[in-house]
C-alpha cells in the first residue's frame, strides 16, 4: 500500500494558532501560539509539559476533532482541514484512562466495532482483530466483557483499537495516565515494537522518564508554545544539574534567616516556602545543590532531600528566561 | 495516494457493527425476567391508568379509544429512549474517537439504539393483544397481524425522530430527559392519543401531521374499529414514513453538523465526560 | 492510646438530628438548581393538566375538571419524592459515599428527611401550575369550595409523602437496584392511589390494597374539597393520611437506622 505524498515528514506543523472563546464577549483564551514542529517518519516524538500547556490541543487538532485557527497541520503530506478524509485514514489515537471503550461489549466486540468504520470488510476485520489481541496479549481474554478488564488490559486494548486502521501516524496523548508501573513499562515496550514497523508515534506525557525512556526526540511545550526539541538525554542531563532541595520542619522563626541565607548562595535561583516550615530550593548551576544542603545540614535542618525540578522551569532557567511565569 | 474513499458496504456495516452495543445495552439492562415484571408491568399499568379514564367517563368507547391510544403510544415512548442511549454513547467518550474515524457518525448512532425497536414493539403487542380484550379491544386475526405490522412501523418511524431529537440534545445532554419526556407528552396531547384531532384548533392538527404517530396511530384504529378502506390505510402509512424519512434526514445533518461545529468550536473533548 | 467517647446527650443527639435535617435540605435545593432531571416532573405537569382536561372536555365532561388538574399535582408530589429517596440512596451510593454517609456524625435519616421535607415543598408548585393551565389554555376555573379542608388534605399529604419516602429510601438502601424501583413504583401507584380516576371504581378485590396506599385517601379527600356538596369524613380521611405516612416514616426510619447499624458492623451495606 501506498501512503502519503511527501517523503519524509511524517507531522509538519506551521505556524499553529488555536484560539477558544470569543463568542458573546467571552474571553479569547490561546491555546495554542505559533506553534512549528516537523516529525519525520518512524520517529517516536514526544511532547512534554505541565497540565493546561496545550499538548491536548494539538493533539485534538493532528487528529482531525479540533480545527486551527491559523497556520498550516500536514500529516503525511495531507492538510489536517482541507484533506481531512486522507488524514483519518493515517492516524491513529489512543487516549489515557477508561474512556472511549464499549464496556459492556467484549474486547474482540470493541475491535470489530472500530475495524467496521475503518471500512474493513468481515475476513479483513477478523484477521486484523485476531492479529491484534494476541499481539497485544489480550487473545486470553478476547471474548471478556471489558469491564471485567483491568487498567492496565484497557490502555492495551485503546493501543490494539488505535492500530486497528494500520495507522502511519500514532498519536498517544497521555496514554499511561494512572496506571501501575508495571503496567506502564508494558505499555512502553509495546509502543517501542511499534516504531520497528516504520509507524511515527507522538507520545504527550508530563513524565520525563516516560519520555527519556521510549522517545527519539521531544518538544518541550508550555503555554501554548514550543520551548525546544531536543534528545531526551540532553533534557535528562539539565535536569540532573539543576536539582530542587527541599526542606521540612522548619522553626516558624527560622523560616526568614534560612531563606536569607539561602538565597545568598552562589547558583540558587529561588527559595520558596511552599508550606508551613517547608522551603523549595531551585538551583541553577553545577555544584549549588549540595553546597545548598550543606548549608542546611550547619543550620541544624536535617529533613533535606533533593527532587527532581519542573522541566519547563528548568528550560526557563537554562535559556535565561527567568521573566516568564511558569504556573502549575 | 491515500483514498478517501471507504469501500462499499461500510455504512451498513458500520450500523449493524453499532447495533451488537443496542444488543449488549439491552442484555445489561434487563434479563427476561426483570422485563417482563419491571418493564412491561410499568408500561401496561400506565396503560390501564389511561383506560381506566374510560371507565370514569363511563363510555366503553373511550375506554377503547384511550387503551389503544395509551398501548401504541408505548412503542413511540420506549423508542424515544434512542436519546438516552445516544447521550449514554456520548458520555462513554468514543465521541472524539467516532469523529476521527474515517467513518460518518450518522450510522454509529443510527445503530446504536436499536435495541428499543423490538423492545417497544413487544410491550404494545402484549398490551394490544393480550390485555386489550379485557378493555373491550378487540381485533380478528387478520386486522391483529396487520395491526402487528404497523406497530412495527410506529417503532421504526418514531425512532427517525427520535434519532433526530437526540441529535439536538448531544449538544445540551443536560436537557436530554426533558426532550424526551416533552417529546412524549406532547404526541399524548397532540397525536391523536387521547381525545381525537379534531377536538384541537386547525394549526394544532398541522403541527400533528410532523409526527409519524399522528399517521400510523390512526391505522390502527381503523384496524381495530374494522372500517378503514384501503386507499385511506395506505394513504396514513405513506405519510408516516415520508415525515419519518424526513426526520431521519434532519437526523442525519445534525449529527455530521454536531461533528462540524464541534471541531470549529472545539467542543469534543478527548476526557470527555 | 485509649479513646473514650461519651454518649451523646440528649440535647446533643437532638442538635445532631437538626444539623442533618438542615443540611439535608440545603443539599437537596442545591441538587434541585443544579440538575434538570429533578425538576422533570414541574416541566411536564403543565402539559399532562392539558392532556387530562382534554380527555374530560372531549367527552363533554367539564364536571371532571377538578379530577384532571388535581391529578398532575399529585404526580409531581410522588414523583419527586419517589426521585430523591432513590438519588439520595443511589447517588451516594455511585459515589461510593453512602457508607461515608451512614456513619457520618449527622444521623442519616435526618439527611433524608431534610432532603424529602425540601423537595416536597419545592412539589407544591406542581398545583399552582396546574390550576394555572388550566384556567389560562382551557378557560377552567377549577373552584377549591371548601378550603380548608383542602389545605388540610394538602399539608397531611405533603407530610405522609415525605414519610412514605423516608420507606422507599429505606427499600434502596437495601437493595442495588434502586433505579429500576423507581420505575416500577410510578403507575401501578398513581392507579392504587386513585390519582385521576377514584379507587371505588377499581374492582372490588382492588379495594383493600388501595385502603393501603395514602394517596387514594389523599385524592379522594381533595376531590371531595373541590366538591360544592358537603364533604363526608373529613377526619377519617386526615387520620388515615397521617397514620398511612406514619407508618412509613416510622418503618422506613427503623429500616434506615438498621442498615446503619449493619454498616458499623460489617463496614458496608447489605443488598438484596
Amino acid at each position: 500500500m501506498q501512503y502519503g505524498r511527501a517523503v519524509g515528514s511524517a507531522v509538519a506543523v506551521v505556524g499553529l494558532r488555536r484560539e477558544f472563546g470569543g463568542r458573546r464577549g467571552q474571553p479569547v483564551v490561546t491555546a495554542l501560539k505559533d506553534v512549528n514542529l516537523q516529525i519525520p517518519e518512524g520517529e517516536i516524538h514526544g511532547l512534554l509539559g505541565p497540565n493546561g500547556a496545550g499538548k491536548t490541543t494539538l493533539c485534538k487538532i493532528l487528529s482531525t476533532v479540533l480545527l486551527p485557527t491559523r497556520g498550516s497541520v500536514e500529516i503525511c503530506g495531507y492538510d489536517v482541514e482541507s484533506e481531512t478524509a486522507a488524514v483519518r485514514r493515517l492516524i491513529g489515537i489512543v487516549f489515557g484512562g477508561e474512556r472511549g471503550l464499549y464496556t459492556r461489549l467484549t474486547a474482540r466486540g470493541n475491535l470489530e466495532f472500530w475495524a467496521s468504520l475503518y471500512g474493513l470488510s468481515g475476513t479483513q476485520s477478523q484477521r486484523r482483530v485476531g492479529q491484534l489481541l494476541e499481539r497485544l496479549g489480550l487473545d486470553q481474554r478476547a471474548d471478556t466483557r471489558v469491564e471485567t478488564f483491568s487498567r492496565g488490559m484497557k490502555q492495551r486494548l485503546h493501543l490494539a483499537r488505535g492500530l486497528i486502521g494500520d495507522p502511519r501516524v500514532l498519536i498517544l496523548d497521555e496514554p499511561t495516565t494512572g496506571m501501575d508501573p508495571v503496567a506502564a513499562q508494558e505499555f512502553r515496550t509495546l509502543v517501542t515494537s511499534l516504531q520497528t514497523e516504520g509507524r511515527t508515534i507522538l507520545v504527550t506525557t508530563h513524565d520525563m522518564a516516560e519520555a527519556e525512556a521510549i522517545c527519539d526526540r521531544v518538544t518541550l511545550i508550555d503555554h501554548g508554545s514550543v520551548l525546544a526539541t531536543e534528545r531526551p538525554s540532553t533534557l535528562g542531563r539539565w535536569i540532573t544539574r539543576y536539582a530542587r532541595v527541599r526542606a521540612s520542619g522548619l522553626l516558624p522563626a527560622q523560616v526568614a534567616p534560612v531563606t536569607a541565607a539561602l538565597s545568598g548562595l552562589d547558583g540558587v535561583a529561588t527559595v520558596h516556602e511552599v508550606a508551613e516550615g517547608t522551603l523549595l530550593v531551585d538551583t541553577a548551576a553545577d555544584g549549588a545543590a549540595p553546597a545548598v544542603m550543606r548549608l542546611l545540614l550547619d543550620l541544624g535542618i536535617t529533613d533535606v532531600a533533593t527532587t527532581r525540578p519542573d522541566l519547563a522551569e528548568v528550560y526557563l532557567r537554562v535559556i535565561g528566561n527567568r521573566g516568564m511565569r511558569v504556573d502549575r | 495516494m491515500v483514498g478517501t474513499r471507504l469501500p462499499r458496504g461500510t455504512t451498513a456495516r458500520v450500523v449493524l457493527a453499532s447495533s451488537r452495543n443496542a444488543w449488549a445495552d439491552l442484555a445489561a439492562t434487563f434479563t427476561p425476567l426483570t422485563w417482563t415484571l419491571g418493564w412491561l408491568g410499568r408500561i401496561v399499568a400506565q396503560v390501564i391508568f389511561y383506560a381506566l379514564i374510560g371507565s370514569l367517563l363511563g363510555s366503553p368507547d373511550r375506554m377503547r379509544y384511550l387503551y389503544i391510544g395509551a398501548a401504541v403510544v408505548a412503542t413511540a415512548m420506549e423508542t424515544l429512549l434512542v436519546v438516552s442511549t445516544s447521550t449514554r454513547e456520548r458520555y462513554s467518550g468514543t465521541l472524539p474517537l467516532l469523529v476521527a474515524s474515517p467513518s460518518r457518525l450518522w450510522p454509529v448512532f443510527l445503530g446504536r439504539s436499536v435495541q428499543w425497536l423490538p423492545s417497544g414493539v413487544a410491550t404494545a403487542t402484549v398490551a394490544l393483544f393480550a390485555i386489550g380484550p379485557a378493555f373491550g379491544v378487540r381485533f380478528t386475526l387478520s386486522s391483529g397481524f396487520a395491526a402487528f405490522g404497523v406497530l412495527v412501523l410506529v417503532a421504526i418511524t418514531t425512532y427517525g425522530y427520535g434519532l433526530a431529537l437526540a441529535a439536538l440534545v448531544l449538544r445540551f445532554m443536560r436537557l436530554r430527559n426533558w426532550a424526551t419526556n416533552l417529546s412524549y407528552t406532547v404526541m399524548m396531547l397532540i397525536c391523536g392519543v387521547t381525545v381525537p384531532l379534531s377536538f384541537w384548533p386547525v394549526w394544532l392538527q398541522g403541527a400533528a401531521q410532523v409526527f409519524p404517530l399522528t399517521h400510523t396511530l390512526h391505522v390502527i384504529r381503523l384496524l381495530e374499529g374494522g372500517t378503514g378502506d384501503s386507499l385511506t390505510i395506505l394513504t396514513s402509512l405513506g405519510l408516516a414514513v415520508l415525515t419519518s424519512l424526513g426526520w431521519y434526514g434532519v437526523a442525519a445533518f445534525l449529527l455530521e453538523r454536531l461533528a462540524t461545529a464541534g471541531r470549529r468550536r472545539g467542543s469534543i473533548e478527548f476526557a470527555e465526560s | 492510646m485509649t479513646l473514650i467517647i461519651a454518649p451523646p446527650t440528649r440535647l446533643e443527639s437532638a442538635l445532631a438530628y437538626l444539623n442533618g435535617l438542615l443540611a439535608g435540605s440545603e443539599r437537596e435545593v442545591r441538587e434541585l438548581r443544579r440538575s434538570p432531571d429533578r425538576l422533570m416532573a414541574l416541566v411536564t405537569a403543565p402539559l399532562l393538566t392539558l392532556v387530562f382536561l382534554a380527555i374530560m372536555l372531549q367527552a363533554g365532561r367539564e364536571d371532571l375538571a377538578p379530577f384532571a388538574v388535581l391529578a398532575p399535582a399529585l404526580l409531581v408530589l410522588w414523583q419527586m419524592a419517589l426521585q430523591t429517596s432513590g438519588d439520595t440512596v443511589e447517588s451516594e451510593r455511585e459515589n461510593g459515599s453512602l457508607e461515608a454517609l451512614v456513619v457520618a456524625p449527622a444521623p442519616f435519616p435526618a439527611v433524608i428527611t431534610g432532603r424529602i421535607a425540601a423537595v416536597t415543598t419545592v412539589s407544591m408548585l406542581g398545583f399552582v401550575e396546574s390550576w394555572l393551565v388550566a384556567a389560562l389554555v382551557f378557560g377552567v376555573r377549577v373552584e377549591i369550595y371548601h378550603p380548608w379542608v383542602f389545605v388540610g388534605a394538602v399539608l397531611a399529604t405533603a407530610y405522609a409523602t415525605a414519610g412514605s419516602a423516608m420507606a422507599l429510601a429505606a427499600l434502596f438502601v437495601r437493595t442495588r437496584a434502586a433505579r429500576a424501583f423507581q420505575n416500577t413504583l410510578t403507575y401501578p401507584f398513581y392507579i392504587l392511589g386513585g390519582i385521576i380516576v377514584p379507587v371505588s371504581y377499581l374492582p372490588d378485590w382492588l379495594e383493600p390494597a388501595t385502603r393501603l396506599v395514602f394517596l387514594s385517601w389523599s385524592s379522594d379527600l381533595m376531590r371531595s374539597s373541590l366538591d360544592a356538596g358537603p364533604v363526608q369524613g373529613v377526619a377519617l380521611h386526615l387520620v388515615m393520611i397521617v397514620l398511612l405516612g406514619t407508618l412509613g416514616g416510622v418503618v422506613g426510619g427503623v429500616l434506615v437506622r438498621r442498615a446503619l447499624a449493619e454498616v458499623r458492623q460489617t463496614g458496608t451495606i447489605g443488598h438484596a
